[in-house]
């Protein structure tokens, strides 16, 4: 789960970075750009988060 | 009658003078950093200045000169060749070298401001957790200073800034000449330098040592913020392994990308978005770079015992001085202002006037930014929050680091106050709702904050300000959405995607790598007994009676003695 993590905060990234090959449009990267912040904020605070809150020291 | 023209033959001779300096300062003007080479194409420039009139050593040693008048005068212009005497050359030279002078000074004490940061950092993050800890804390925030530098000076400045040549205000820093570059889809992309490494060679240079210094303390900045988050519960040889690579490669590499001449910086250049990316002394590079890898390694190391009952609601575990909190919150503010205002990396030329609308936006962002926090809390819980106006402050100061050489004092205003309550929500949400222990608060001080500073740049630069007559190589001010520029927001959010994207996940990586090999976090026994003595051997408060409960929040905090030694 760790690693699928990582690779989701990094593919929110790629797809920012990504945007601005795709249109040359300022709107559409602007929009990709806040998409790819939300999938990377979602594998870090989501993902990863949730794994470690599983295993937190206070559910034993 | 004598003494009349006496006056006036003087005020003729201070015209002259001050003519012929006014054109000199035009001619190093015009050719920018006054070269030898250059100063002798300009036409005249061995013409010999034996007119000018200078006061006499002799008068001066018989009367002294209580009103410095006669200080500082022709007479001090340094003469390349005595025998040919006083030439243009000399005095254009002269000016040129005062104006490097004048920045290396200023950037130099703006430097050893920052520096002093590392003090303030300290007795902030060691105000806020428990006496049982504090000499673990307070060698964490003395050594990221050592091992930062070190690490530093090996690689992390040539990665970062080894291709950041010229830098006009530092005398061009030419020997930093090379970034590593790829082609994508056509485009440019700088990703890291290659000069400087050890600073051997010809990085051996006066402007390069300048920039070094300023930089490294930037980056020190940067180390200092993961150890708050991770307090009470990291093995220092964690700590150190983790520094190190921050300070070798993790900062350097955003530094690059946002100020070494990257791809990020580039952004403009390349993809016609605004400026590129923006971040004038670093709400981004310093503090969020440090914000998210504090998250990561915090997220990693796991709550502090205690500080979660078994339903998962938060308890509170008080830090042990807040004077240490609030003389720490005052330090760092008084550092600001080497950090923003130092920025400019000069104060004479290029638009580096600006240092007083930058330190007025420092101040004012940071004073809006605690009364905002001390507001929030004071409606909200009842009372007005000492340690929460103090992260208020530095939120405010966190947020106004990246636009406070572009907006105007009202924008700062503005973006202090929001940093003021997103600090307050951000603590909030990291502990009762994402559940990541983070004992000072850094992650919504930096993190949080940090971004906010990103971003804000996009919205409210106001295309006024003007430094050289262009901004990572795109010509004209940095402009917001509010004043017009939706491209410049696009950049900055671009530069968020990094930061929360790349930045975070390099961070999170090496830190689980760290965690395998040499484990980051210290036994629950440990952790019980504070890590002043497993750890470093002595107390930090030896004469001190420490109560019972210092020994443990397993009594209020519901999490028993033993469950917790399972971990």
């Amino acid at each position: 789960m760790k690693l699928v993590g990582v690779l989701c905060v990094l593919a929110g990234w790629a797809v920012a970075v990504a945007g601005l090959f795709l249109s040359s449009a300022n709107a559409v990267r602007l929009l990709i750009a806040c998409a790819g912040i939300g999938i990377s904020l979602y594998g870090s605070l989501g993902l990863l988060n949730g794994y470690f809150l599983e295993r937190a020291i206070w559910k034993r | 009658m004598e003494t009349i023209t006496h006056r006036e033959d003087g005020m003729r001779s201070q015209q002259k003078i001050t003519r012929l300096l006014l054109f000199a300062l035009g001619v190093a003007g015009v050719l920018g950093a006054a070269s030898p080479l250059r100063a002798e194409q300009i036409q005249g420039a061995d013409a010999v200045l034996s007119g000018v009139p200078s006061p006499k050593s002799d008068d001066i040693a018989a009367k002294g000169d209580p009103g410095a008048e006669q200080t500082g005068t022709i007479n001090d212009v340094t003469v390349a060749d005595s025998k040919k005497g006083l030439t243009l050359a000399d005095v254009a030279n002269q000016a040129g070298q005062n104006k490097i002078a004048i920045n290396f000074v200023w950037t130099l004490v703006a430097g050893f401001l920052v520096m002093f940061m590392q003090a303030g950092f300290a007795l902030v993050e060691t105000g806020l957790i428990r006496a049982k800890n504090a000499n673990h804390t307070m060698m964490m925030n003395f050594m990221v200073y050592g091992l930062g530098l070190f690490a530093y000076w090996v690689c992390g400045f040539a990665i970062q800034m080894g291709g950041a040549a010229p830098i006009a205000n530092l005398g061009g820093v030419y020997p930093l000449n090379h970034e590593f570059v790829t082609n994508l889809f056509g485009k440019p992309w700088g990703l890291f330098g290659t000069k400087g490494f050890f600073l051997h060679g010809a990085t051996y240079d006066v402007g390069v040592m300048v920039l070094f210094l300023f930089q490294m303390v930037f980056m020190d900045t940067t180390t200092t913020i993961v150890t708050g988050s991770c307090a009470e519960r990291w093995k220092y040889s964690a700590f150190a392994v983790s520094t190190i690579f921050l300070g070798a490669l993790t900062y350097p590499l955003f530094g690059n990308w946002a100020w070494g001449g990257g791809w990020l910086s580039q952004l403009g250049a390349n993809f016609g978005l605004g400026h590129g990316y923006c971040d004038f002394a670093g709400s981004g590079v310093v503090h969020a770079v440090g914000g998210l890898t504090a998250m990561a390694v915090a997220m990693q190391l796991g709550p502090r015992i205690g500080k979660y009952n078994r339903d998962g609601r938060p308890n509170v575990i008080p830090g042990h001085d807040l004077t240490y909190v609030l003389l720490g919150c005052f330090i760092l503010a008084f550092g600001w202002f080497g950090f923003n205002p130092g920025s400019t990396l000069g104060a004479s030329g290029n638009g580096c006037l600006r240092i007083g609308s930058i330190a007025v936006n420092t101040m004012l962002a940071g004073c809006t930014g605690s009364f905002a926090a001390l507001l929030y809390m004071w409606i909200r819980y009842g009372k007005p929050d000492a340690s929460m106006a103090g992260n208020g402050l530095l939120a405010g100061l966190v947020a106004i680091t990246a636009p406070s050489g572009f907006v105007n004092t009202l924008s700062a205003c503005i973006i202090g106050w929001v940093a003021g309550i997103l600090v307050c929500l951000g603590v909030e949400f990291f502990d009762r709702v994402a559940k990541i222990d983070d004992p000072v608060g850094a992650m919504s001080v930096h993190g949080l904050n940090g971004l906010w500073g990103v971003l804000s740049v996009g919205l409210f630069a106001d295309g006024r300000s003007n430094y050289g007559g262009s901004w990572n190589g795109v010509s004209g001010s940095v402009t917001g959405l509010f004043y017009g520029d939706a491209g410049q927001l696009t950049a900055q959010l671009i530069g968020i995607a990094t930061l929360v994207g790349g930045i975070f996940a390099l961070s999170f990586v090496f830190n689980w790598l760290v965690d395998v090999v040499v484990g980051q976090r210290v036994s629950a026994k440990v952790e019980l007994a504070g890590l002043d003595i497993p750890e470093m051997g002595a107390l930090c408060y030896p004469d001190f009676q420490l109560k019972a409960s210092d020994y443990g929040a397993a009594s209020s905090g519901g999490v028993s003695v033993a469950a917790s030694a399972k971990h």
